[in-house]
């Protein structure tokens, strides 16, 4: 079995265009492999958008219609929505994320300019702690913050869930806005000052109109793991649900409607998030992952 | 994936500045209460009851009873309340009165509430007047004396006369402490004070138990506790069958998925962006989208069906049928994780160059001689970040579990420190459990960079 795994630029390298252009059994495997692993993929995000954009009766009967959206309705989402707890459920969710944005950001902008810029005795060190603090279960930490924001009266405040949650994606954020200062060049930086401008302002007008974009994915990725967070949410609130822990908790008493809308609603940041972020992908996960 | 390119700057505080504030925010959020969450799971800051002397706080330590102790109370005083008042507390009312003694000449101090009939009040309803009762019985000593400080032990001010009239000028509120006597655990027989609140009196008055106690002590009482519960066994198997079976499955898809990509067929960001898909999504949308496909009328019987595959609708998510609620987690899971797994491969795929392959494949290396000799030995870092990354994410498995196993039937070890925690309120047995977790995430990744080690040492050999 010939095919060509590995094949360089597609204009650059002309021999291997033209065997490429003869689809080979291998092209075709390689075919059928990649859209079967898509269908696998996409076809369980179809069906509970078709079951989160019909009717309740729909959603309840037995079998269920082969075509999606038919019949086409916003009952279920109304019905959802109608649901007490649910919209404020939505709102502590959205106050979450973005507390944990601002805040996670605000730390990791610094330390990752610092980390990425600076040789410093430590920088290794630290470097490893953050790893360290990432490879700390959910599970392990959220107990002992439960009892420590009890302690302090924070228990049951969304305030307890941002801050939770900037402790897990810190680490992340850090990595992935080191990589971003670092791809670019200190040579700019330096040319700016070589130009008379001082560090902060060759920094203002150089560094962070090109590291915006990066940060702003960060930013996005973010927003999305705080989003989606579960467990954590749960354990340190009771009353104030974001909409994961507030789903987790109805889950056994709630009808499929509910389910499927509220499963609907959680999916949405990351389709967003995942299309935003394509071209940063590699960059942060390469980054996180060495 | 662009390595950082550091310089050294001539100002080496700036550094330090710069990741102060992560530092500090570490610490205070991080590193105390994982510290207190370690000492949570082997300490019981209720374990002993310390016996005092006299009934004072400040009285010394005559010896310490452990929780559940038996023991005889000979006797109860009020002494001030230390510590929040609740409404369970057991208490004395003292009041202060202003009176003509015995002597004649006037006199103020302290006396139980028992001794006082209160006969006036003011408009608040507070007692402002009143008379000393009578004491009963035949020897019974007829003053009441009064006392420079509530208390029964200080010193003694005046003597009242029954039935004198008393202005009541102050009251106060204290705390009930019990005189007890009990056998320790060193079985030598101790007898002392000790504030009522933490002794549970019997019917008859003379007897108790200690209920909790107020100072701490290390005890692996709560790790026992844990073993020994019901949910341990089904939870720590459940997740390591879990594991087993998802890890090696999801690293061939994986594999499958970053070798299509890797192969750059047309529409490959298009492909990039479909397999990435699942990496943002929440678990629980994951569980519930999977349940929405297992469950009774849900869309694998509707396909059955449609196929005319079966009759009536199976039922596959209930406890006689605990194989396909794993089959199903298992599915979810491989949906769901997958993705990251594949984007650290495809990153490490990216890293070898392509010269590389090319030789192999000038030399007659067949498509699958290649990824078994060249591919999978080159790909060895990346592969041992992915397995530690999905290791620990594996002993977190969760709201997925919760989704389509309802946490009883099939349960995992996050479920149990969070039943601990959220149903039983026992924040000691949840940190064990939290710290059971902790200990198998550590050692699984020492295993691995321990492993891999081994291993590069022996090829260099």
């Amino acid at each position: 079995m010939t095919t060509h795994a590995q094949t360089s630029d597609e204009t650059a390298d002309a021999p291997l265009q033209e065997r490429r252009a003869r689809p080979t059994w291998g092209r075709v495997a390689t075919y059928i492999a990649g859209v079967s692993i898509g269908v696998w993929i996409l076809f369980p995000i179809w069906f509970i958008f078709s079951m989160a954009f019909t009717t309740r009766e729909e959603v309840r009967s037995f079998p269920k219609s082969v075509f999606p959206f038919t019949p086409f309705s916003t009952d279920t989402m109304e019905f959802f929505l109608s649901v007490d707890g649910v919209t404020s459920g939505l709102v502590n969710s959205l106050i979450v994320a973005v507390l944990t944005v601002v805040m996670s950001t605000a730390l990791a902008a610094p330390a990752g300019y610092a980390i990425s810029r600076y040789l410093f005795p430590g920088r290794d060190l630290f470097r490893l702690g953050i790893l360290g603090v990432r490879a700390f279960p959910v599970v392990v930490l959220s107990i002992p913050l439960a009892v420590l924001f009890i302690r302090a009266n924070l228990f049951d405040n969304i305030i307890s869930v941002a801050l939770m949650h900037t402790i897990l994606t810190l680490p992340t954020t850090i990595l992935v806005i080191a990589s971003v200062f670092a791809s670019v060049p200190y040579e700019l930086e330096e040319a700016g000052q070589v130009f008379g401008a001082s560090p902060w302002q060759s920094f203002r007008h150089i560094v962070l109109p090109l590291v915006v974009p990066g940060i702003a994915a960060s930013s996005v990725l973010t927003f999305v793991l705080s989003w989606n967070e579960v467990f954590a949410a749960s354990v340190l609130t009771l009353e104030n649900r974001t909409l994961p822990a507030l789903l987790l908790n109805q889950l056994s008493q709630s009808g499929p409607a509910y389910q499927f809308a509220g499963g609907f609603f959680l999916m949405i940041p990351s389709l967003i998030f995942m299309f935003v972020i394509r071209k940063y992908l590699f960059n942060m996960w390469g980054q996180v992952s060495k | 994936m662009s390595d950082p390119t550091p310089r050294t700057r001539k100002r080496p505080l700036t550094p330090y500045l710069l990741i102060a504030p992560t530092l500090i925010f570490l610490a205070a959020f991080f590193a105390y209460p994982m510290f207190q969450g370690l000492i949570l799971a082997v300490y019981d800051d209720e374990a002993v009851l310390p016996i005092l002397d006299e009934a004072s706080l400040e009285a010394s330590r005559v010896g310490e009873l452990p929780q559940g102790a038996a023991v005889n109370i000979l006797g109860q005083q009020g002494n001030t309340i230390d510590g929040e008042l609740t409404t369970d507390l057991l208490t004395e009312q003292w009041f202060r009165l202003s009176a003509t003694d015995v002597d004649g000449s006037d006199a103020e101090g302290w006396a139980p509430e028992s001794r006082v009939r209160v006969r006036d009040e003011a408009a608040d309803g507070s007692p402002i007047g009143g008379t000393i009762r009578p004491k009963l019985g035949e020897n019974a000593d007829p003053l009441t004396p009064l006392f420079a400080e509530p208390n029964e032990r200080a010193e003694v001010v005046a003597q009242l006369e029954q039935r004198a009239v008393v202005t009541i000028v102050d009251e106060t509120l204290l705390e009930v402490w019990f005189n007890v006597t009990a056998v320790d655990d060193d079985g030598t027989e101790i007898s002392g004070w000790a504030p009522s609140r933490f002794i549970r009196a019997f019917e008859s008055g003379e007897e108790g138990r200690v209920d909790r106690g107020s100072d701490g002590k290390f005890t692996s009482r709560f790790i026992e506790k844990m073993f020994n519960d019901r949910f341990f066994g089904p939870a720590w198997q459940t997740t390591i069958l879990l594991m087993v079976i998802i890890i090696p499955l999801q690293f061939i898809l994986a594999m499958a998925m970053a070798l299509v990509i890797h192969a750059r067929p047309r529409g490959t960001s298009g492909f990039l962006y479909v397999y990435s898909l699942p990496m943002g999504m929440s678990d629980l949308a994951v569980g519930i989208l999977f349940f929405s496909i297992f469950t009774s009328n849900g869309l694998l019987n509707s396909v059955l069906d449609f196929l005319g595959l079966v009759d009536g609708t199976p039922i596959y998510l209930s406890a006689d049928t605990r194989y396909w609620i794993i089959i199903a987690i298992v599915l979810a899971e491989l949906w769901r994780a997958t993705s990251i797994v594949m984007v650290i491969i495809v990153s490490g795929l990216q890293a070898i160059p392509d010269e590389t392959l090319e030789a192999a494949e000038l030399f007659g290396a067949s498509y699958w001689q290649r990824v078994r000799y060249i591919i999978l030995p080159l790909l060895k870092p990346s592969l041992q970040v992915a397995l530690i990354l999905r290791t620990i994410l594996a002993f977190q498995v969760f709201a997925v579990v919760i989704a389509l196993g309802g946490g009883e039937i099939v349960t995992v070890l996050s479920n149990e420190t969070y039943r601990q925690y959220f149903e039983l309120r026992d924040n000691n047995v949840a940190s064990a459990y939290a710290v059971f977790i902790l200990v198998l995430s550590l050692t699984s990744s020492f295993f691995y960079l321990r492993t891999v080690r081994t291993n590069d040492a022996a090829a260099q050999r």
